[in-house]
């Protein structure tokens, strides 16, 4: 059997986003709903807003920069709510009405860690 | 203020700096001959900044940069001596590119090509099979320097090989109007780049008005840059500064966060905001808020302020800290983007939250520019149109432009900056 890192113990339900929007970067994140079609974000927007409160308060148990590795990927998967949430609450699609896809912009560096 | 038709306070920059109000020509956005006279006359002597000392801060740093309007690759080196040196890519054996980049910390460099090896102070130190050359001359075979100074932590270069003026010259009164700011998160950047098919000025120009706001972007920021007292993002303040210059963009202090928006609730839930182009408030934040520069008149109903560094760098500040924007010629019709947006290291999981949140918007407005650019570019390569009619708050665009031609006119430095 294999092992790998899942989310603590709790947040089963999340368990089937975190491959799409659990992204080690922003950029991945960002590149995860930006080629996202709507309806799959919405899915994961309503599942993930109703535990974020939650999940938050979870993750902040821990200092930012030394999470337990099950935190780190709940934190992620958190961090891609924020980026599903611009296509939900800002676009009512997955980018900006009529702007290109794919597109030259790079995000070279984010904020850390996440970033 | 007097108010006019629209409802918004009238104002008087153009005329009371003394610009002309004639329409502004459109051929030096589409021209080739225009693009390899800025390349050969505003860029290749002008000071262009490069990097912040933060890139760099210990002995042996060393950063890789690109001044792609010239194709020139940068290397700036920290020496022991603390002093921060600026060179040529470029091996004296053959020429080839030495470092590769993009940052490190190193004694010495080894072209990959034959090992010749220098000092991070630019000293040839090493030919391998010397014996088999003929009398090099080490002492003038380092690396080649280039024109390197710093200012409040801004460090810029010069491509001419004695500048003409000093940085200090160049500056003038710009380095008044911002002396002394303090920087907040100056060593932690979110760095955002983009190959964009427009000419340098389309895009630098779109990051100087706020006219455009409410129309290109309505739900990203439109709501923050205008209101009903200013629906059309009137600037607050616009001042010269020699060959600089610096507008200050009016604010909605009626912005609050939807409370519809679920996600933006979570991040924003204990921290009361103000406006989305703040990432985070710290102390700090209140002793550059506090700099006479920023927010200069003083508004209660302020966004931003672009400190506008000729030719192609904006400082831009803000209630939540400093952010750059530069925009690299790289064609007639194409430019190379960057903006580094300075934010304070997070905390705990809320203030990483809406860095999250806010990086996510920031690069959806870049998003949104680079559509529009590309649009405004396909128009203007049309040919059917001379002039662009330029109104009050637009006078970024009309300073730039004539401070432009009179770069490419002049043949001495001291000439273009009279």
């Amino acid at each position: 059997m294999s092992v790998r890192t899942t989310l603590p113990l709790g947040f089963a339900d999340l368990e089937p986003f975190v491959e799409q929007w659990a992204g080690a970067t922003v950029d991945a994140r960002m590149y995860a709903r930006a080629s996202a079609d709507m309806a799959g974000i919405r899915r994961f927007y309503e599942v993930a807003v109703a535990r974020g409160a939650e999940a938050l308060e979870y993750c902040a148990q821990f200092p930012l920069d030394a999470m337990p590795d099950d935190a780190a990927l709940l934190f992620r998967l958190m961090l891609g709510l924020a980026q599903a949430s611009i296509a939900v609450e800002i676009h009512g699609q997955p980018r900006a009405p009529g702007t290109p896809w794919p597109n030259s912009i790079t995000l070279q560096r984010g904020p850390s860690p996440f970033g | 203020m007097a108010q006019d038709a629209t409802g918004a306070a009238a104002t008087n920059f153009t005329r009371g700096i003394g610009l002309h109000t004639k329409p502004v020509p459109l051929e030096p956005y589409r021209s080739a001959s225009f693009f390899a006279a800025e390349r050969d006359r505003v860029f290749a002597r002008a000071w262009l900044m490069l990097a912040r000392v933060e890139e760099l801060p210990a002995p042996g740093d060393y950063v890789v940069k690109s001044i792609p309007t010239n194709g020139v690759s940068v290397i700036l080196s920290h020496a022991k001596d603390g002093r921060i040196r600026g060179f040529y890519n470029s091996c004296s054996h053959r020429g080839s590119e030495v470092v590769a980049g993009p940052r490190g910390n190193a004694a010495r460099f080894t072209c990959p090509y034959h090992s010749w090896t220098y000092a991070n102070d630019g000293r040839l130190v090493g030919i391998p099979d010397e014996p088999s050359f003929f009398a090099v001359d080490k002492a003038n075979c380092g690396l080649t320097p280039i024109a390197t100074e710093t200012w409040e932590g801004w460090i810029f270069v010069n491509l001419q090989r004695r500048p003409e003026v000093s940085l200090a010259m160049f500056l003038g009164p710009f380095a008044v109007h911002l002396a002394g700011l303090k920087y907040q998160a100056a060593s932690t950047p979110v760095v955002l780049t983009a190959d964009l098919d427009a000419n340098w000025k389309v895009v630098m120009d779109a990051f100087v008005e706020t006219y455009h706001i409410p129309v290109i972007h309505p739900k990203t920021i439109g709501t923050t840059f205008s209101s009903k007292m200013n629906p059309f993002a009137r600037l607050l303040d616009a001042r010269k500064l020699g060959i600089h210059q610096a507008v200050s963009m009016y604010g909605n202090p009626e912005y609050v966060a939807n409370p519809d928006n679920r996600v933006e609730a979570l991040a924003y839930s204990a921290a009361a905001t103000g406006s989305v182009i703040a990432a985070a408030t710290t102390e700090g934040a209140r002793a550059f808020l506090e700099h006479p520069s920023v927010n200069p008149t003083g508004s209660g109903t302020w966004s931003m302020d672009v400190n506008h560094l000729f030719p192609h760098t904006h400082i831009d500040c803000g209630p939540g800290g400093f952010w750059t924007h530069q925009f690299w010629p790289t064609s007639p019709n194409t430019c190379r983007y960057e903006v580094r947006f300075y934010v304070p290291q997070a905390q705990n999981v809320y203030e990483r939250f809406q860095q999250e949140l806010y990086v996510g918007r920031v690069a959806e407005i870049v998003l949104e520019d680079l559509n529009n650019v590309a649009r405004t570019q396909r128009g203007i390569d049309t040919g059917g149109k001379d002039f662009m009619q330029i109104q009050d708050s637009e006078i970024g665009i009309r300073h730039t432009m004539e401070q432009l031609m009179k770069w490419v006119d002049a043949d001495t430095v001291a000439e273009a900056m009279a």
